[in-house]
């Protein structure tokens, strides 16, 4: 699992949680916390005061996939063949296996046209695929994604949901916008003001949410 | 006031985009998927990008504004009290109107993602254009923030104002909708008959077209009250 505990860093608490495997989704209001949350969990912040593990380990010692919520921070390099293939040269493997890992990941991901573009001509959806792909391509065990969707339409989000449901990473720990998505989730945390104000399955804290605009607009339009 | 796209084509190596229509006082919205060219339509219809053929002709439009997607892109202030004064404007009441708790004296680009996208709208849509362009306005907000954003952009009663977007849920009144397909900008027609001609429409919007409960705008409140007819 993964341990928060006595955490603080800037304004966000956390004084006891657990995160369990599958994918935990935070949402709440813009400035409430999620990202400090996710840099926690993905080991680029280390608390002021208090723990953060990922079984038992600092996540820095932990292999994480990230995504930043502005998607030109995600970006390094100029072609997103490179950009792509960043994690694989970082860890010196072969070309002949870089190579092959690039063309199975940006197939998966439905980007293999972008391949030879310039990263700097991406639209804003396409940053997002070429970074999430980047994220997935060494199949980390952790993948952290801040608002990875906000500039995807609606079958990439689909199609990002079940890439990341099949990628083989133990906790996918994200936060996103679209409650659609959030209710996709195994585990929701609702963040407002620095602190953890409800978690549990989506039913249940969506239940807590009812009447507010989190609560889901297919929700709301139930028969 | 208008804004006539005639003939216009853009074409890049791998993509292309051709762009027919009038666009007229009221609120607009281009609907497309990731990379379909909403952005360079916007751009386009901003004059800041020339057409590789066709004109874009702009008639009676004297102030245009785009808002770009990344709400970074517009940050010209080290501090969002900076930020506001560069468009003019005192810090304290935009930061009460946009919802923002931090200080005017932080640097604005450490604010998080939806709140340096609800400062920009909120500076930017405190004033009146003939041609207001908004590239996805609503991402990154939180969703009282896209709420926010709706009521404020469909508040504008005068000039054309365009929003180019994905969003599945939260839209302002809209009056027309446009959809990109396959690199060509399809005009699906004025609210609500435009609903059964929008092809990659919001599942819910489809589902409700599909059960003849076509809601009268694409409001929030108009998606749950047409979900809550009982009968037609």
């Amino acid at each position: 699992m993964i341990a928060f505990e006595n955490v603080r860093f800037r304004d966000l608490s956390v004084a006891s949680l657990s995160l369990p495997t599958g994918i935990t989704t935070l949402i709440g209001p813009n400035g409430a916390g999620k990202s400090t949350f996710l840099k926690l969990c993905a080991g680029i912040r280390e608390p002021e005061e208090g723990t953060v593990t990922v079984d038992g380990a600092s996540p820095r010692q932990t292999e994480v996939g990230y995504v930043n919520e502005f998607p030109d921070r995600n970006l390094l390099f100029s072609t997103v063949k490179d950009e792509l293939a960043s994690p694989l040269r970082f860890r010196h493997l072969p070309c002949a296996e870089t190579e092959r890992e690039v063309g199975a990941c940006a197939g998966r991901w439905g980007i293999a046209r972008l391949l030879c573009r310039e990263v700097r001509d991406l639209s804003g959806g396409e940053k997002c695929l070429v970074a999430l792909a980047t994220a997935c391509i060494t199949r980390p065990r952790v993948l952290v994604l801040d608002e990875y969707d906000s500039h995807l339409d609606a079958s990439r989000c689909a199609a990002a949901e079940r890439i990341l449901r099949s990628s083989g990473a133990v906790y996918i720990v994200r936060c996103t916008q679209q409650m659609e998505t959030a209710a996709e989730s195994d585990q929701i945390l609702y963040v407002e003001g620095g602190s953890i104000v409800h978690t549990g399955a989506p039913a249940a804290v969506f239940g807590q949410l009812s009447g507010t605009p989190f609560y889901p607009l297919s929700w709301r339009c139930r028969p | 006031m208008k804004i006539v796209l005639d003939s216009v084509t853009h074409a890049r190596p791998s993509w292309s985009l051709a762009a027919k229509g009038t666009f007229t006082p009221g609120i607009h919205l281009v609907s497309g998927d990731v990379g379909s060219g909403k952005s360079t339509l916007a751009l386009l219809m901003a004059g800041l990008l020339t057409p590789d053929r066709g004109t874009v002709i702009r008639e009676g439009i004297d102030k245009a504004m785009l808002s770009f997607q990344f709400p970074e892109f517009h940050v010209t202030g080290l501090s969002v009290a900076d930020e506001c004064r560069s468009w003019n404007l005192e810090p304290e009441p935009v930061l009460a109107s946009a919802g923002i708790m931090a200080s005017p004296e932080r640097p604005a680009h450490s604010l998080s993602r939806g709140e340096l996208k609800r400062l920009h709208l909120a500076c930017l849509l405190s004033r009146e254009y003939d041609l207001l362009l908004l590239d996805e306005p609503f991402s990154s907000l939180d969703c009282p923030g896209k709420e926010w954003a709706a009521r404020q952009i469909g508040r504008r009663t005068a000039g054309i104002t365009v929003v180019f977007t994905h969003e599945q849920s939260t839209f302002p009144h809209i009056d027309h909708i446009w959809e990109i397909r396959e690199g060509n900008l399809a005009d699906c027609g004025g609210m609500p008959g435009a609903l059964r001609a929008w092809e990659r429409a919001p599942a819910i919007v489809k589902r409700l077209v599909a059960e003849e409960k076509i809601p009268a705008d694409l409001t929030q409140e108009s998606i749950v009250e047409a979900a809550c007819r009982t009968q037609e």
